[in-house]
């Protein structure tokens, strides 16, 4: 019966052991998205060598560093490896919720992050994974695009594209000033009342799973102990069972303290010699003992 | 003419090492601080006040307040510093979840797992926390601020570290030292306020023994626990997951040697770097401010709420519990985390009204839960000001 029991926690506790495991490949390459582009640089963002090119920013939404080497940027769906993202280069590695700005101007030879191809309205710039086949992200530049502004998501890494009001190469797409949580919360609860209320629900809640589980858990064994004792009394029904006294525990106890204090390692560092007085004997003679070593 | 440019030159370098003694670079807040080192030392060797965190915090609050010429790499705030190296664990909140660690390896969850209502105690007490915060705000601190300041009342040093780094880490000196200083005072802070709200005939109540608890119940513990808590409050996972694995070492009984390991040389090891760092962390320049001194008055007040929230969640919950099955009131005060100096508290006042009612088993239920309780109200605040 117990063991039954025990076994269904056990394929509780399964269950939510895998559906905590679900999610642990979710800080990779697959957090990589296409955030912003720029078509036309008519006096916009400046390369290294200052000159005003297309652009593309890749966000990196994972809260860990992620290496774009040996990933593959193309123009062209046809062609997923079109452009190889070199491999073992420090400047590719974006760090956690951060950016990389490649240049879309058809000039590998400049470094590796000059595409080999530019950006034309109405085709699609697609990311893949280091395998060219798997699709990481995509966008369609959409008609017309005006110079200079830029054409990317909303809000970084979110859904919605549009036209950004300003360009952000290397930065927060959205633009709008912004309060933090903290600031966001007290707008509504001035008081700290509505936290009160909130996190002693939140709490009350949390040690109330556990309550209730441990008071199954503490049923189910109490209930199997009673069983259990039933079960000896109509064995031996002439049998009184009595339970120790809690003074009688505690002389037991008691006792066993002592006799573990005294299992020490540790000897009473008073040393005292004294001589240790042995009647002769030839069979306990150290001379006789010896053996005389062979000539 | 040779003598005197030598000379000038002796007077020029001792005048130039001078510039770079403490006594130059000395301001009266540094005294102070120094003087509250030294008192913190005086209370944890003559008094014996929490002395394994009062002796290294005290001693740390020393280091951190002598003064010295700045851009030498030698204060706790100043890069490269081996002070500044030591501070980064607490700075990231690196050691709290460690010393959680060996906190759970040494702590017997029994009195909690065999009378599991206790654990809404250690709930009810977290009050303090948030009427800690409540009173922050209209006082003018910012919400992350009153957030830090309010999770003094949980009394869980390593809890406030961990949270204050995190909500307003320019506070986290100040939290700290108070946090740790009324964990230590708890047996002043709490027994009036027990007193006060409890009736004679309640300070009497007779609990039943605690049944016994079988291995298989303690080993479930610690993986409902962070399974049941954590999937509620994630943002606790750094302390609940330390604190519930520690526990998982200790009741498997295969891993002794780990167990061992995290009760013993682990957490005295982190137990130094995290007090001599808070300690050294309240340089009087960023220590001694207005702030600090409305930081210690919340504190207090926090551990008041967190007593009466906890003795009062007892009262009402009697009115609902059969004759024989009531709880004593005295134990409500436990439900703050500072183990096991609140169940002792427990245990004073009880025998001071009936010298065979010995409360300490029992009050040790609420007081574990309430390391759960502070651990998961400390995700909650995370959760919501971060």
């Amino acid at each position: 019966m117990l063991k039954n029991k025990l076994t269904v926690l056990n394929l509780i506790v399964l269950v939510f052991l895998c559906i905590g495991i679900r999610n642990t490949n979710a800080q990779s390459t697959v957090d990589l998205r296409l955030n912003e582009i720029l078509v036309h640089n008519d006096s916009n963002y400046v390369d290294d060598f200052g000159k005003h090119s297309a652009w593309i920013e890749i966000f990196n939404s994972a809260h860990n560093s992620v290496n774009i080497g040996g990933l593959y940027l193309t123009d062209d769906i046809e062609n997923p490896t079109k452009y190889l993202i070199p491999k073992g280069q420090p400047t590719t590695l974006i760090p956690p919720r951060s950016y990389i700005v490649l240049w879309a101007d058809n000039e590998p030879d400049r470094g590796i992050l000059h595409v080999n191809f530019i950006l034309k309205e109405s085709k699609t710039i697609c990311l893949f994974e280091s395998n060219g086949r798997t699709l990481l992200d995509s966008v369609t530049i959409k008609s017309p695009q005006t110079t200079d502004v830029t054409y990317g998501r909303l809000v970084d890494g979110g859904a919605q594209w549009g036209y950004l009001e300003k360009s952000t190469p290397n930065a927060n797409n959205d633009t709008k000033p912004k309060i933090s949580e903290a600031d966001k919360f007290v707008i509504f609860d001035p008081s700290g009342i509505g936290m009160t209320l909130i996190a002693m629900l939140v709490v009350f809640t949390a040690l109330a799973f556990l309550y209730l589980f441990f008071k199954g858990i503490g049923f189910v064994m109490t209930k199997d102990a009673r069983m259990a004792s039933k079960m000896k009394q109509a064995a031996s029904p002439g049998l009184v069972q009595e339970g120790l006294s809690g003074e009688v525990n505690a002389a037991i106890v008691m006792v066993l303290y002592l006799y573990g204090d005294q299992i020490h390692d540790q000897e009473d560092p008073v040393i005292t010699m004294t001589k240790v007085s042995r009647t002769y004997s030839p069979w306990s003679s150290k001379i006789y003992g010896l053996r005389k070593s062979p000539r | 003419m040779e003598n005197s440019s030598f000379l000038n030159f002796v007077i020029d370098h001792l005048s130039q090492f001078l510039q770079y003694t403490a006594f130059a670079n000395m301001t009266v807040g540094h005294i102070v601080m120094i003087l509250v080192g030294l008192v913190f030392i005086y209370l944890a060797i003559a008094k014996e006040f929490e002395p394994m965190l009062l002796i290294p915090i005290g001693f740390g609050i020393l280091v951190g307040n002598i003064a010295f010429y700045p851009g030498l790499e030698i204060g706790i705030y100043e890069s490269g510093s081996v002070l500044n190296y030591l501070y980064f664990g607490v700075l990231h909140g690196i050691y709290p979840p460690l010393i959680f660690l060996g906190i759970g390896a040494m702590t017997d969850f029994s009195a909690l797992i065999s009378n599991p209502k206790l654990i809404l105690v250690g709930a009810a007490a977290q009050l303090g926390i948030f009427g800690a915060y409540a009173i922050a705000l209209y006082l003018g601190f910012s919400p992350s601020e009153a957030g830090a300041i309010g999770i003094i009342g949980g009394a869980d040093g390593p809890t406030a570290i961990f949270l204050s780094s995190k909500l307003a880490p320019e506070l986290m000196g100040a939290i700290a030292i108070s946090a740790y200083s009324y964990m230590a005072l708890v047996p002043v802070i709490q027994p009036p306020f027990m007193r006060l709200l409890t009736t004679n005939k309640e300070r009497l109540i007779r609990m039943k023994p605690p049944r016994t608890v079988s291995k298989k119940e303690k080993i479930i513990f610690p993986i409902a626990g962070l399974l049941l808590t954590c999937f509620l409050v994630p943002s606790g996972l750094p302390l609940l997951g330390m604190l519930f694995f520690g526990n998982l070492l200790k009741e498997s009984t295969l891993t002794k040697r780990l167990a061992d390991t995290a009760k013993g040389p682990m957490i005295d090891v982190v137990t130094i770097l995290i007090g001599l760092t808070v300690g050294a962390s309240t340089q009087a320049t960023t220590f001694l401010t207005v702030k600090s001194l409305g930081i210690f008055v919340l504190g207090a007040t926090s551990f008041a709420i967190a007593t009466i929230g906890g003795v009062g969640f007892v009262k009402i919950l009697n009115l609902f519990l059969k004759e024989g099955n009531k709880i004593n009131p005295l134990i409500g005060n436990a439900g703050v985390s500072a183990v096991p100096h609140s169940a002792r508290v427990s245990q004073v006042i009880g025998l001071q009204y009936d010298k065979t009612n010995h409360l300490l088993m029992h009050a040790m239920g609420p007081n574990v839960a309430g390391v759960i309780g502070s651990a998961v109200a400390a995700g909650v605040l995370l959760s919501f000001l971060y």
